[in-house]
């Protein structure tokens, strides 16, 4: 993993985004205490740290609405600043509040906002149908965005980032206070953006969808940025390892036995009908596991595995749990 | 320019979008021209006088000199005049005392009551009664001074006729005559009410955008915008080119209307425009910083409508300008309702050219520049701070 921003491209393809070593403070809190990461094209950054960490600061930095008492951004190449107008094309911002005019339907506001980007026409009418029917929204689209469900309010924020296909686009909590199916549909399509090649900068408190959807997370508390990594590199930092619990009757001694002979197994406990294996990767060890515990003559009632998270790394990082 | 043409479209639409506005910018202000019309005074006129008292010479001679100022003159007794003022039928009354027309023959001073009403013009009528009084005295000192020396009374008579017609008229009489009274000779009716309706209402419908701006503020909006490719000024004129429009309309409908439905005279049109222009750049402005620095929508909308009265009341838009002290007329100039309202003076009552307006539009265009510029400043600043 790395930990400064000045090591190579990860993917070699350029970097879309850089910040470097970015600081902002509120009269005598520093909500921002010295951020430095990369971004490569096509790739999903995450920024996961819980509420007050910084993230939404760190944002309004990148996409140019606030300067950074120290420190740069560089969008594609140009430096972003307040008044910066060419890094700004290269943006998509989908901010965490529902930033859409109530009063206006959804495709007003799409045009409204594909204008600000510079397009027109024809090239703007086409995309703002794409985009309707993308988000789900082609058949409500003549109405106004105040009669909208709350997911289809996020949907349509989303939708506008997307409209110039920029090429970062950041979402700033994109699914705090959605309902779990709407919550899926978003997820869905960031997936489906990195896929087509956009690099996507993801702020979130959630650790399943840091998880779920970025290739690499900055771990973020109070400002600082803790870590930086894939999900395996950062879990690797709290020298947590796999667990699997087998449990049921029979010969327990025997399986117990057995299995301390296996590779893959670093240490096994028993404690009476109940064995803890603690294992290098618990997903691939678990069939072989599961066939020689049977063989030495344990009946499996249960097999569970652990395998640490963000969650633990984020204690194992800052000494607090990530949901307060 | 395209931007900033974008971000005006939305805030149109938006405005559209809510009916109640349409009430209050197309319905209500015509609805108070009408009121404020029928206080001024019915007909042509711009004001009625009840005389009561002994008939005779003077008091006739006081009817034929209010007359030809354009007042409508009643009589009746004591009671019925005071009556009529009380019920807003007439502006002044004036009581004639026994005897006053014996000694206003023989050329001694006469002591006349006037009593004014509550209606808006009636300060203006009694000035012009007392300016009419003013004339009937000097002309009767004049005939007192003629036939004390000898000359017989129809001689001496013909011979002040002769002087004052000599005089070119208007110009002597002017001299004695009020400024005020002059100032509204000839105005129609609903003619002051209306340029006075269209400066308060203008005003009150672009700050009361101040709180569409606080609402995009508050949605996130405007910063939002200020991601995209696009300068803060550029936003700023996108909001504040909205409410101008907004102000432009209801400015030109009004004028329309007005002078449809009431007979309003506005004078040079194109210079109407123009002064409706700067003055909602003005306004446009102050509602851009209201946005920028007030968080709250009805903290906004509170201060927007007490500033739009306060602002109209002290620069002629509720009781025209010319009813004021000269020291409260002083004061008046830091509202923009106090140009403008000169503006509009000089083209609806004195065909005032573009030259004649140019001071007023200079000092409005100024004050829309820096009511702009403070706004773009608030704006900007209003972005850092957490909502
Ligand atoms: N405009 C502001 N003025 C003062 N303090 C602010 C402002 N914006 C954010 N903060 C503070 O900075 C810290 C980081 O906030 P933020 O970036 O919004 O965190 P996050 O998005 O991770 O929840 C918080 O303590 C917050 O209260
Ligand atoms: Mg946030």
């Amino acid at each position: 993993m790395r930990t400064d921003g000045a090591t190579a491209e990860p993917t070699g393809r350029g970097d879309v985004l850089v910040v470097d070593h970015l600081v902002r403070r509120f009269g005598d809190l520093t909500a921002v205490d010295g951020v430095s990461f990369r971004i490569a094209a096509g790739e999903t950054y995450g920024l996961l740290g819980p509420n007050g960490a910084g993230k939404t600061t760190i944002i309004s930095m990148v996409a140019g609405l606030i300067a950074p008492d120290e420190g740069t951004v560089t969008v594609a190449g140009e430096q972003m600043g307040r008044t910066a107008v060419a890094p700004k094309r290269h943006i998509g911002l989908v901010p965490q509040d529902l930033a859409v005019y109530p009063e206006l339907t959804a495709r007003e506001n799409l045009v409204l906002f594909g204008r600000l980007q510079g397009m027109t026409g024809p090239q703007l009418t086409a995309r703002v149908a794409e985009v309707t029917e993308l988000i789900g929204l082609t058949g409500r689209a003549k109405d106004p965005t105040k009669e909208y469900s709350g997911g289809m309010k996020r949907r349509l924020n989303i939708g506008i980032g997307l409209l110039h296909r920029p090429t970062l686009l950041i979402l700033d909590e994109p699914t705090v206070g959605v309902d779990p199916q709407s919550r899926n549909q978003i997820l869905e399509s960031v997936e489906r953006l990195s896929v087509e090649g956009m690099a996507v900068l993801y702020t979130t408190h959630y650790m399943e969808e840091a998880e779920r959807l970025c290739d690499r997370i900055g771990i973020i508390d109070s400002g600082v940025l803790q870590a930086e990594g894939t999900r395996d590199e950062l879990v690797r930092l709290t020298g947590a390892v796999d667990h699997i619990r087998l449990s049921g009757t029979g010969d327990t001694h025997a399986a117990a036995e057995a299995l301390r002979a296996l590779p893959s197994v670093s240490q096994v406990d028993v404690d009476r009908r109940e064995l803890r294996l603690t294992v290098g990767d618990a997903p691939s060890a678990v069939a072989q596991v599961v066939t020689r515990a049977t063989d030495a003559g344990m009946s499996l009632a249960d097999v569970e595995i652990t395998r640490p998270d963000l969650e633990s790394v984020f204690l194992h990082l800052t000494g607090k749990a990530l949901r307060d | 320019m395209r931007p900033v043409l974008a971000i005006v479209t939305a805030e149109l639409r938006r405005f559209l979008r809510d009916r109640s506005n349409l009430f209050f910018v197309f319905i209500f202000p015509l609805v108070l021209v009408l009121v404020i019309g029928a206080q001024f005074g019915s007909g042509a006129t711009a004001g009625k006088v009840a005389v009561a008292g002994e008939s005779g010479a003077m008091v006739a001679a006081l009817t034929t000199q209010l007359e030809s100022d354009g007042l409508v003159v009643t009589s009746g007794s004591r009671e019925d005049v005071l009556e009529q003022v009380s019920r807003g039928r007439a502006a002044v009354a004036v009581l004639v005392p026994d005897g006053a027309g014996a000694a206003f023959a023989a050329g001694r001073p006469v002591t006349l009551e006037v009593v004014p009403g509550s209606a808006s013009n009636a300060l203006a009528v009694q000035q012009r009664v007392r300016g009419a009084v003013d004339v009937l005295q000097l002309d009767q000192a004049q005939l007192a001074a003629l036939t004390g020396r000898g000359v017989a009374a129809p001689a001496a008579r013909a011979a002040v006729d002769a002087a004052r017609d000599q005089v070119t008229g208007p110009a002597t009489r002017v001299e004695n005559v009020d400024a005020l009274a002059r100032e509204f000779q000839g105005v129609g009716q609903f003619d002051v009410g209306a340029a006075s309706q269209l400066l308060l209402f203008t005003f009150l419908t672009s700050l009361a955008g101040s709180a569409t701006l606080i609402q995009a503020r508050r949605h996130g909006v405007i910063a939002r915008t200020m991601a995209a490719p696009v300068s803060s000024a550029q936003v700023l004129l996108g909001q504040a080119g909205g409410r101008l429009v907004i102000a432009l309309a209801q400015g030109i409908y009004i004028v329309v209307a007005t002078s449809v439905l009431f007979g309003v005279d506005w004078g040079n049109l194109w210079l109407t425009g123009l002064v409706l222009l700067v003055f909602g750049a003005v306004s446009a402005g102050l509602a851009m910083v209201l946005g920028s620095l007030v968080d709250n929508e009805g903290a906004a909308g509170g201060l927007g409508v007490g500033l739009g009265l306060v602002l109209a009341g002290l620069g002629g838009g509720m009781v025209p300008l010319e009813v004021f002290s000269d020291t409260l007329r002083g004061v008046a100039h830091v509202t923009p309702h106090a140009w403008a309202y000169e503006a509009f003076a000089e083209i609806q009552r004195r065909d005032g050219t573009l030259v004649d307006v140019l001071p007023q539009l200079g000092v409005l265009t100024a004050m829309a520049v820096a009511a702009l510029a403070v706004g773009a400043w608030a704006l900007r600043r209003s972005l850092a701070r957490a909502m």
